[in-house]
Formats: C-alpha cells, structure tokens, sequence
C-alpha cells in the first residue's frame, strides 16, 4: 500500500507541475487513524498529502460536477465502483472525457469505520456492507492505472482482496445475492411493506445528502431545490418525503451505478439502496440484464425500448 | 391573478338532462379566479358565442372554460370564438361534460357532482394558461428521391413535371431497379424494357431532374423544409464528360466478372455498363476486380479510350445538398433462397428464382432468351414452381405474403408455354391471391389455355437424381403425395427488405417494423407518410406490392411531396415542447425519446464568477416537435415542458380533482 | 354522536375518486365512444386529457395519491399504434418499474393501474371504469401517501 501511496504522489506532483491537470481529486490522512477524506489538490507541492487505504471509501466522482463547464483538466483517483460513477457523468454530458483524466486504482475492499470501536488495527474491522457485495472492484474505465489493476467491463471478483480476506469477509458469495433484501420486503404483506417505508419517510431529514453524493444526480437544478416548480413543498412532511424518495429512484432508474454512496452518507440511516436494487432487479427481470455505468455505448433501459417488452397492461 | 370566465352549456338536452347547468354555473363562481359564470342552450352557436364574446369584453376575462361536449369535438370553435374576443386562443380551456359525463350517468346528482368536479380541473388549468403562437420556418423548393427504380423514377418525373427541382439518387451505376430485370409484366404480358426505359429516358432527360447514381445518402441533418443531407458519390474511374459511351473498353477488358445484372447468370467486364439500355449509358470500373486498380497492372481500358476519359485516380466525393422533402423509393432485395436447405436452393444449379428465370427469358439476356438450365444448357421440359419461398413462412422470419408472386408464376407458366409448346409447368401453391384488376382472369388463362399445372401443396423435399430434380410433396386436395421429375425448378423468392434498410432509416430517422420494411404514419389514412415530416415513401420499402401498386403510390408521394414544397413557409405548431436553458443540464436524456428528431444541442454562453463559460442546453425545433411530452417525463429536472399540456398545469389539475 | 351504524352508512356511501390520465388520441377518444355509444359507468374516474400515455409523469401519480385520490388509472393507445410512434412504449417501460415500486412501497397494484384502450374500445373503457370504480370502493379510502389533512 505504501509503494502504492507513493506512486499516487508521483504521478499527482508530476501532472500537476507539468500543467497536464489543473487540480486532482483523492483522497488525504484524516484526523484519526480510521479517516481517510477527500483531497483536491492544485499544487504539486500537495501531492505529498495524499493518501490512499481501506478508508478511502468516498466516491469522489459527483465532485466534478463542480468542474463540468470548466476549461481546466482535472484528474481523479477511482476504485472500480468509483469509475461507473465517471461513465454515469460522461453519458450523461456532465463531464468531458477530454477534460478529466481518470486514474484508476486496485481496491482492498473499504472497512467500515462506523464499526471502529476498540480496535486499532485495519483488519480487526469488517468490510463495509457495499464491499462485501462488490462486482466491480477494477475500473470500467481508466486514462491510467497504478499499482496490480486491469480495466474491464466485466463484473468480477474484487482482485485487490486477498483469497484469505475474500474468504473471511465473505466477499463474492453475498454479490450473487445482492437482491436479497430486496426479495425480504417483497414477502411483506402491502401494510407490512408500507409500515416499513412509513417509518423511513418519517425518518428522512431532507438534507439532500443522498442527492448531493450521487452521481446520478447531477442535475443542474434539482426539482426539490425549487419550490416555484410545485412539485413539493419544502417543509420535510412525510407525503414530502415519501414523494421525494420515490420521486429520487425514479430518476436514477437504469442510472444509478450501484455505488451506494446514497445510503452510506444517508444521516437517518435510511436503506436507499434497496429501492435502487429493487428498481435494478426490475430492470434486469423485465428488459434484460443492465449494468449503469458499465458500458459508454449502451442507452440506458429509459431511453429505448423494445416492441416485444413484457406485456402486462393489457 | 387572472379573471376567468365560465360557459356551462345544455347541449340543448343532451346535457341539460342528467346535470343540473344552473346548479354547475352558480357553484363555479366560487372557484378561485372565477369572475363571471353562466349557463346557456347551446353555446356554440351562433348566439353562444356571441355571449361569450360579450362577457369577454364585459368582464375583462383574461381566459374562459366552456363545459360542454368533448374538446375533441369543439375546442377548435371556442379558440377561434377567443380569437373574436380578442383573447389569444390558448387561453381558454374546454371541459367535457357531455360524452364523458351527461351521456354516461344516469343519476343526475351524481352527474352534477362529476361536471362540478371536472369544472373545477378546468379552472385550475385555465388559471396557468399562457398565451401561446406559431412560428413559421421557409421551406428549400427542391426534393430528393432516394432510389431509381420504377417507383423513384415515377415519382421524380411527377414531381418534375409540378415544377419543382428534384435529385434522383441511387447507389447503382444505372437507374431502373428491380424492373429493368424484369422480362415481361403482368397481366397484359408487354416487355417491362419497353415500358420502363422512355421513363428512365425521360427521366435522364428532364430539366427538372437531376440524377445523380452511384451515389448514396451518409448523413441526414436538419428537418422538414430543410433536409442537409450528405451524399457519397462513388468513384467511376471514368470521366462522363469525356466518355462518349462508345463501349470499346468493355470490349477490350480482359477481366470477366460475375454479372450482378444477370444474376451470376453470364459475364460482364471490369470496366461496364450493367445492361445494354443502362441510363446512364456510359461505363464504371468495378474497383474491386480491375487489375490495374488492384495491382497496377493491365491498363488496356485508358489505353484504348479514344477520348481518354479513364481517370484510375478518381476519388468518391462528398457533397452536402438542402431539400425540401424527401421521398424513399428502395425497393427490396429478393429471399435468400439458401435458407430453404430442403429445397437444395444454392446446391442445385437448375433450383432457381424467379428473377433468375426471367433473365433467362429476356431477350438480352445472358442466353438470348432462350430458357436452358444453368447447370448444362440443356433445354428444360418439366418446370416446377414453388410458391410462397420466403413469403407466408413463420419458420424462416417471413410472415408476410409477398403479393407480387402469385401473379408472376402464372406468368411465367404462360410465358413458357408460349416459348416451348412441348414443356409442362407444374405450380405448388398454398393459396392463389389474385386481387387486382384482370389478374384473377390471367391465372384463369394460365390454367386453362396455357396448361400450368397447379398442385395445392407444399414440396418437402428436392433431390437430385442423374440431370433430374426430384421434386416431392404432397397434393393436400387429394391428400396424396406426388414425385414429379423435374428439369427445372424455380422458387417464387419473396420480397425481403433491403439488407442496409434499417441503417438508411436510422440515418433518415423514420421508423421501421420487424421485418425491416419501413413504417406508414397511418396505415390506413397515412400510407404515404412516415412519422418523420417532410420524408414520404414509395415502392416496395414501405411493403410488397407489384409494379402498378408501387407507380400508384410513387405519383401519391410526389403529391406529397410537392404539396409541402408548394408552400412558401411551414407553420408549426404551437403546443409544443419547450427547454428552460437556465435549468437544463444538457444531459441529452430527451434526444433518446424524441420519435421526431427535434430536439437538438446548442452552445449558450453565460457569466459565472465574472467569467464567460459556455455550456450545452437542450433546444427544441419547433418545426419538428409535435408536442408528445416524453421528453418532459426524461428530464429529471422538468427542464422540458410541453406548453398547453405544462407540468404546472397538469398538476393544478390533479389537486383540483382531488380537492373535494 | 355517531353510532356504529352511522358509520356503516358513511362506509357504504363512501364513492372513491380516481384520476385518469387519458391520451388524447386513443382512450379519451375511447372515452368520448362510449358516451356517444351511452353507455353507463360510475363516474368515479374523471380524465385529465395529456397528449400522450408518454407525457404522464410518475411524479403526477404520487401527487395525486398525496392529495387524496384513491387510485390513478394510466391509460393510452395500444403498443403500436401510439400517435406519436413511440411514446407509449416509453410508457409502458416506466410504468412497468413504477407499478412494481408503488407495490414495494405498500401501495396495493388496485390503486395504481395502467391500461390499453384504443379509441374504438368503448366498451373496454367502459369496463375498465367500472371495475376499478368497484374494485377501489371495496378496498375503501386510500390513506398511504396521502398528506396529513
């Protein structure tokens, strides 16, 4: 990890002080041992400060949204769930591929610092939940790559984790059954399922943080930023709420990249992932298996259709 | 806020007798933005209107909302009676009282209710509405037509003689199509050479017409009235100003190719003109076979060219011409008959097509019109033919009945009949379709007087035994099966489309069925349309259809086609799709649903931190959209909306339904 | 004071109110047969005229189960024969993920229907109308989604 640190400053001191890139994104040593947050860096003399290990759990895509009219190159570090987010922007027109260049990364499987209580050692600590269901853990895309990393459009087996620590935390197995939960709820009774979801939507703060992670969302100008637009009110009732959360899956069908950053960031703990995995096993059931953010050609299961889709109107 | 009038009609009875108008009228004034309400007899009458007029005036209305019969019926009525009051006919709303509500309920409370609750959707709506216009868009006064055959050269000529300018394009050297290799046409037997070249002629001739062949359509930009459309002319390696046609290089050409022509029937050179009456008449070099172009060596062509019009360094070019309309005219391939295995298709040299038949039968052709069998020469006795090959067959992806072969055995039976009295047709069919005017009478003669054979079935199996075909099927009249030793064998291949149709409809931007044949707007009111505006269709790629069908529906497309030329400008309309560039992303989200193409990106420019940036906004053509709204429900952020039909509208409606 | 007998009347009085969301090529046209043809149907569901099945945003559904509707009705012409070529096939791609979501989220599959009616199926709007008038009266109010009164 360390040689791969230091490779990352190189290459950062490097583009920086040739001009090739204008800023990068990464990540730096936190306050405490367990924090490893964002970084943006502008100097060459600052790729000194960054980092890279198991806590290096943000997506740092949706940051270039901050960048996406601008002239200036920009370079960013992303472990292979990270990379779909950059395929979600580029499809989308938000970023230009001739103005971000793409470093990817071999990713150990993120811990979950939540979990820190006494430990002091990174591997006391468990795999963060969207690890331990991780399919995509080398780079759909890449201008560059460092350290032990292929790039490839094929979900795979996370090659950053070792077959020990694969073994140990389950790694792989509970991939197969990302729908899992999913299929928990459908066997709920329709009160039951509605009880459940009540209890979110009361929950839900409308801080807007799942949006503002997300790399989906990247819209210029939310329809809940606006209240002249009268979709919703701006008060946090629960019909509000619930509409926003509906309303928020809808428009990331067949886009959201399955990062999960939405519910990891989510302050009230709510499981936003299993609306979109309910969404993306919709998606793959009714119009056939589909991977957002895997493939820059493919149009999305939204934005065309086929004459002989499953039929259930009548 | 604005002040919203009411007009609650009786319909003489027909509302008036399940709901209580007056009661309607008098609870609408309390609606929020209501200023004036009443009910009348008939509102669209003459004094209807007029009362609407008044009250407009009177009361300062800034819109009204009519509840009566459906707006499908009389919305057109109250927009213009608007206009008379000096209201922009957007403004006004119609509410549906009469076949959505008097007509269907009985109970004249529960009525009521409902024609108060729809009311109260209308207001609301009413009270969003904004004035809305047409804007006009000049139409370019010329047409291309892609395809020369007969449906593309009919349609040119037509559009030509209206007197307007039109480019007759087409990918082979020649025009004339699938007919200039037809023999004879049904029913009345004349030869298709003689019919078809004094309009390929004329066509040439035009001062109207350009033709331009050779060439093909790469890129399609722009819209109705406007078409920018990219055309590739291929190299011909010969220099037509120069060349005068006197077909000495052709003679002299060492290097023989399978004619494409004559259906790998005979020969041609490297360096040829297709067919004999080829328009125009002056000869290419096939790229891919002459040896000089290929290796260097030969040359013989350039030099014996006694004007010296061989040019081996000619290049394709690329040029970009404006149309008005387009009309697509091309045409079908003919079925892959190797699919049929059973039939020893592309196996058996003597198992053949009817188009195959017929060059065997022309005159010019590659045996002079004389019918021998391909594999020995010999002159065949016993002709079976199989109809419906690649036509009506589930099993191999066509469906469809290609409607021309029916009519074309007969044909062929009768025609060699009348070339060798001693042979004998033998024709397995599964139906004879034979609609169309003095055809059911040919088949007749065909039987009757010239012999053919025809067995109700299908053949399982064709094998070969010594120089005979064994042909094996079953009489499913009789249901006993039948051998038959056969010399010749020809298939009735069905019409397919184009190998490429699909990719020109995507670079055209019309819509295609499964099969590939290009879709109608409307395939009973709208058969020459295609959904996109301006682009109409002619021939067999819409579907299959016999030569009078195809010339039928080419002079309909150039009615078409002239009529949108005619005009001066294009009005659009005006409940359209419209983008807010200051919340528009330019994510593109609403170009992949847009069925019309309209919607496309343009750079604006704006100060961010006191710095210009430019950025992608979504832009609507209003000469394109048609106001369907899908691209409202991509746009995540409602940047699209669809005037008349707004977000904010809509939603005023469901809340006033829901306010009860 | 009311009684549980009152509140049995109340119950059986109750009529649901459904929003219909209409094209206005095929169903309203469809809606519009029917009353030419007289037919009868309880006038539960009341249609807002959009131009397409494609122009209905989900976002409209959710607004009208905040606001009390007992159950939206989506309807448009038939696969293929959509005026605009391609908008319901868009719709029926959408609808099919937000029928299963509205399910997941509670909402019974009743309450949120999307239906063919061409403009010559008269009677199929008629029936369409009149079981989803009855099949929400039994179910009775809707009260999910809706915002507190």
């Amino acid at each position: 990890m360390n040689s791969l640190i230091k490779e990352m400053q190189a290459l950062a001191q490097e583009l920086l002080a040739s001009g090739e890139v204008k800023g990068v994104f990464g990540w730096t040593k936190g306050s405490r041992w367990y924090l490893t947050p964002p970084l943006f860096i502008q100097k060459a003399e600052d790729a000194i400060k960054l980092h890279y290990d198991e806590f290096a759990i943000n997506n740092l895509t949706s940051l270039l949204l901050d960048y996406r009219n601008s002239d200036d190159k920009i370079a960013i570090f992303v472990k292979g769930c990270d990379s779909r987010g950059i395929l979600r922007l580029i499809q989308d027109k938000q970023v230009n591929p001739e103005k971000v260049l793409v470093i990817g990364l071999p990713c150990p499987g993120m811990v979950d610092k939540e979990a820190v209580k006494d430990q002091r050692h990174v591997h006391d600590l468990p795999l963060l939940r969207k690890c331990q269901e991780c399919r995509y853990p080398n780079p759909v895309l890449a201008d560059r790559t460092l350290g032990d990393v292929q790039v490839t459009k094929e979900p795979g087996v996370p090659i950053g984790i070792t077959a020990e620590r694969a073994i140990q935390k389950g790694v792989g197995s509970k991939g197969k059954e990302r729908y899992q939960e999913v299929k928990e709820i459908e066997a709920l009774s329709a009160d039951e399922k509605y009880a459940f979801w009540q209890k979110q939507h009361e929950k839900c703060l409308r801080c807007y943080a799942c949006r503002n992670i997300c790399p989906a969302c990247n819209c210029r100008e939310c329809i809940f930023e606006s209240d002249k637009k009268g979709w919703v009110n701006k008060a946090a009732t629960t019909t509000d709420n619930a509409f926003f959360g509906i309303t928020r899956a809808m428009h990331v069908a067949g886009r959201c990249v399955d990062c999960g950053e939405c519910e990891r960031v989510c302050p009230a703990g709510i499981p936003i992932m299993k609306i979109n995995r309910k969404i993306m096993q919709d998606i793959d059931e009714l119009f056939g298996t589909y991977d957002a953010g895997t493939d820059l050609e493919e149009a999305g299961p939204l934005n065309h259709f086929k004459l002989d889709d499953p039929e259930e109107f009548l | 806020m604005k002040r919203i009038g009411v007009f609650v009609c009786h319909c003489g009875t027909n509302i008036a007798n399940t709901v209580h108008c007056d009661q309607v009228a008098e609870v609408a004034k309390d609606f929020p933005g209501v200023v004036y309400s009443c009910d009348y007899k008939y509102m669209c009458a003459e004094p209807g209107q007029q009362l609407i007029q008044d009250a407009v005036r009177e009361h300062n209305l800034d819109g009204y909302v009519v509840a009566a019969c459906s707006p499908r019926m009389h919305e057109p009525t109250f927009r213009k009676c608007a206009e008379r009051a000096g209201l922009n006919p957007y403004m006004i709303e119609q509410v549906n009282i009469r076949e959505q509500c008097s007509w269907v309920h009985a109970d004249k409370e529960k009525g009521t209710e409902k024609s108060i609750d729809l009311l109260r959707m209308a207001v609301a709506k009413a009270r969003k509405n904004e004035p809305l216009s047409s804007s006009t868009i000049p139409v370019t006064k010329r047409a291309l037509v892609i395809g020369a055959g007969i449906a593309g050269i009919q349609t040119a000529i037509d559009i030509a003689d209206n007197g307007f300018q039109v480019t007759l394009l087409d990918r082979e050297h020649s025009i004339g199509g699938r007919m200039a290799q037809v023999d004879k046409t049904f029913p009345t037997l004349d030869c298709s050479a003689c019919i078809l070249t004094p309009k390929m002629v004329e066509a040439a001739q035009h001062p109207n017409i350009e033709m331009v062949t050779y060439a093909e359509v790469t890129a399609v930009d722009g819209f109705v009235g406007n078409f920018d459309v990219t055309i590739r002319k291929k190299a011909r390696y010969v220099d037509f100003d120069k060349c005068t046609g006197c077909g000495a290089c052709q003679e002299k050409c060492p290097k023989k190719v399978s004619s494409e022509f004559e259906m790998g029937l005979g020969p041609r050179k490297a360096i040829y003109v297709p067919f004999p009456q080829a328009v125009p008449n002056k000869p290419v070099i096939d790229a891919e076979h002459c040896r000089y172009l290929l290796d260097g060596k030969c040359g013989v062509c350039k030099k014996i060219c006694p004007t010296e019009a061989v040019d081996y360094e000619q290049k394709d070019e690329v040029i970009v011409e404006r149309y008005g309309s387009i009309v697509v005219a091309t045409g079908f391939d003919q079925f892959d008959i190797s699919k049929y295995e059973e039939y020893g298709a592309g196996r058996y040299p003597d198992v053949i097509t009817g188009l195959h038949l017929e060059r065997l039968m022309n005159a010019s052709g590659p045996t002079a019109g004389k019918i021998k069998r391909p594999s020995d020469g010999k002159v065949p006795e016993k002709i079976v033919f199989i109809k419906c090959v690649g036509s009506r067959d589930e099993a191999k992806g066509r469906p469809y009945c290609s409607k021309a072969c029916c009519m074309y055995v007969a044909k062929h039976a009768t025609l060699i009949k009348e070339k060798m009295p001693q042979s004998k047709s033998y024709i397995f069919y599964m139906d004879v379709r034979t609609g169309g005017k003095s055809y059911e009478e040919f088949y007749k003669r065909t039987q009757e007087q010239y012999d053919g054979q025809y067995i109700r079935g299908r053949v399982s199996k064709i094998f070969q035994v010594g120089d005979k075909l064994i042909v094996r099927g079953e009489d499913s009249l009789i249901g006993r099966p039948v051998e038959i030793e056969a010399d010749l064998v020809v298939l009735a291949a069905g019409m397919e489309p184009r190998a490429d149709a699909v990719a020109l409809a995507r670079t055209l931007g019309i819509s295609y069925d499964q099969h590939g044949w290009y879709t109608e707007a409307h395939p009973k009111l709208q058969p020459i349309e295609t959904h996109t505006a301006g682009i109409y269709l002619a021939g067999v790629c819409q579907g299959p259809k016999d030569i009078p069908e195809s010339v039928a529906q080419a002079s309909a497309a150039a009615v078409k086609a002239t009529g949108l030329l005619s005009k001066g400008e294009l009005t659009s309309e005006a409940m359209i799709a419209e983008c807010n560039e200051a919340v528009c992303a330019g994510c593109g989200l609403c170009i992949s649903v847009c069925p019309y193409k309209a919607i496309e990106k343009k750079k604006v420019s704006e100060r961010v931190h006191g710095q210009m940036k430019e950025r992608v906004v979504a832009v609507v053509n209003p000469g394109l959209c048609q106001g369907c709204g899908a691209c409202t429900v991509n746009c995540p952020s409602s940047a699209m909306n669809i005037n008349g039909f707004t977000n904010e509208q809509i939603l005023a409606e469901v809340d006033a339904l829901c306010q009860r | 004071m009311s009684t549980v007998e009152d509140k049995k009347q109340t119950a059986q009085d109750w009529e649901p109110n459904i929003v219909g969301f209409a094209c206005n090529w095929c169903t309203y046209a469809g809606a519009d047969l029917a009353g030419l043809s007289r037919m009868q149907y309880p006038p539960n569901v009341k249609l807002i005229r959009v131009p397409c099945s494609g122009r209905t945003n989900p976002q409209f559904v959710l607004r009208a189960f905040q606001k009390g509707a007992d159950a939206v009705l989506v309807a448009g012409c038939h696969p293929g024969d959509c005026h605009y070529s391609t908008g319901n096939y868009f719709t029926r791609r959408r609808y099919l993920l937000m029928q299963r979501l509205l399910e997941y989220m509670g909402i019974d599959p009743r309450r949120f229907q999307a239906r063919w009616i061409s403009g010559s199926e008269a009677p199929k709007f008629r029936d369409v109308v009149t079981q989803m008038s009855e099949e929400v009266k039994a179910l009775g109010p809707n009260k999910k989604l809706r915002e507190e009164l």
